[in-house]
């Protein structure tokens, strides 16, 4: 059976509409906020710019670094909900459909639309979004960039891959690192992840 | 207040999710947490303000947009009711407005997503950290009374970060 993605974005707007008593959103193994995109944007891009010219492989890296130690532990959150054992379980059927579970809640939450494009087991994701908000929104704010832009896709592509074939849990984190390839912040049609096997590991 | 009804107001739009036709994003304790902390040990006070100022400004347009689209809401009692109702929807926590006057304020928050987030991942902390919360305090009164942004600053003289009973915001004039 395919992953039925409606029916894990039916499922992320109805629980998020649920509300405990202390305004808290407890949704899918994890607590959930809802704010504007232009937020993370802003953050994330004025961080870069404060680091300066000097320090810009370093803010990258960790924003990078943040989204992938972000989406290891919030997707184990999630593969270990309650929500995920009602709705995504039953349409799994392979090791590999998790990641397109891990992609359509992703969806849900308002990353984008994203979609697998390849997967080779153990080796190698290919994610692709057209429209990702990191890209809409760097491209509203400052115009063209030279570089891509897509940094908390980007670490939670080689998240997926860690969870998956990373090894147990929590050891697995950034045995998998993601590149992007091609990103629409700096005029291409789409962003493109690609994750594959961290050079820097030992086990790599 | 029946007038703001939030339910409505959560839609999706193909692919994104929007308040009251705003994009947003759904994100965790994890990365919220995250992009705090490696804002503060990489930037120190400068990242404190960046957070600050962004979520101040993001707030005051968005506070700003919604209360455009509800005419009805007037009073300033109305429109602190409906701040506070949109902070808890959004899954931001609760938070009090105990005493708000044009040129200085006293709220409490008792629940919050960050201070729930940072105990959960990083336990206790020897400094207030709800750098979010004043941002939105500030961006929420700036719209309300119709100033302009950075005319408030808000500090927090105590956290549940730091283990206090609430988080407890005075405001006031730059």
């Amino acid at each position: 059976m395919a992953i039925d993605v409606s029916k894990i974005i039916h499922a992320v707007m109805e629980g998020s509409k649920i509300r405990e008593s202390k305004g808290i959103i407890p949704l899918f193994g994890v607590y959930l906020s809802l704010f504007s995109v232009n937020y993370y944007n802003r953050l994330s891009f004025d961080f870069e710019i404060k680091m300066g010219k000097q320090r810009e492989d370093e803010a990258k890296a960790l924003l990078i670094e943040a989204a992938q130690e972000c989406g290891y532990a919030t997707f184990q959150g999630i593969r270990d909900s309650w929500e995920w054992e009602q709705v995504v379980a039953p349409m799994i059927e392979s090791k590999e459909d998790q990641i397109s579970g891990f992609v359509a809640v992703a969806v849900a939450f308002g990353w984008g639309d994203l979609a697998v494009e390849e997967l080779i087991p153990g080796k190698k994701l290919i994610i692709r979004a057209s429209d990702s908000y990191e890209a809409s929104g760097y491209l509203e704010q400052h115009g063209l960039a030279k570089s891509e832009k897509c940094y908390m896709l980007r670490g939670v592509t080689g998240a997926f891959m860690d969870l998956i074939y990373g090894g147990d849990y929590p050891g697995g984190l950034y045995v998998f690192s993601a590149a992007e390839t091609s990103c629409r912040a700096k005029g291409d049609a789409y962003c493109e992840f690609i994750a594959r096997k961290s050079s820097h590991r030992p086990d790599a | 207040m029946a007038i703001f009804d939030w339910q409505s107001e959560l839609n999706r739009d193909g692919h994104r999710v929007v308040i009251s036709g705003q994009p947003i994003a759904m994100h965790c304790h994890h990365y919220n947490i995250n992009l705090q902390k490696t804002l503060e040990e990489t930037l120190g006070a400068e990242g404190v303000e960046l957070l600050y100022r962004s979520v101040e400004e993001t707030n005051y347009h968005a506070l700003r947009h919604l209360l455009n689209q509800y005419k009805k809401i007037r009073t300033l009692k109305s429109k602190l009711e409906m701040a506070a109702l949109l902070y808890q929807n959004c899954g931001l926590g609760i938070i009090h407005f105990k005493k708000v006057r044009p040129n200085s304020a006293y709220i409490v928050s008792t629940s919050s997503h960050h201070v729930t987030g940072w105990l959960a991942k990083h336990g206790r902390r020897n400094t207030p950290g709800c750098h979010f919360s004043r941002g939105w305090i500030a961006g929420t009164l700036e719209v309300i009374y119709e100033r302009p942004l950075s005319y408030y600053v808000v500090e927090e003289n105590e956290c549940k970060m730091q283990r206090d009973e609430a988080c407890v915001f005075h405001v006031k004039e730059r």
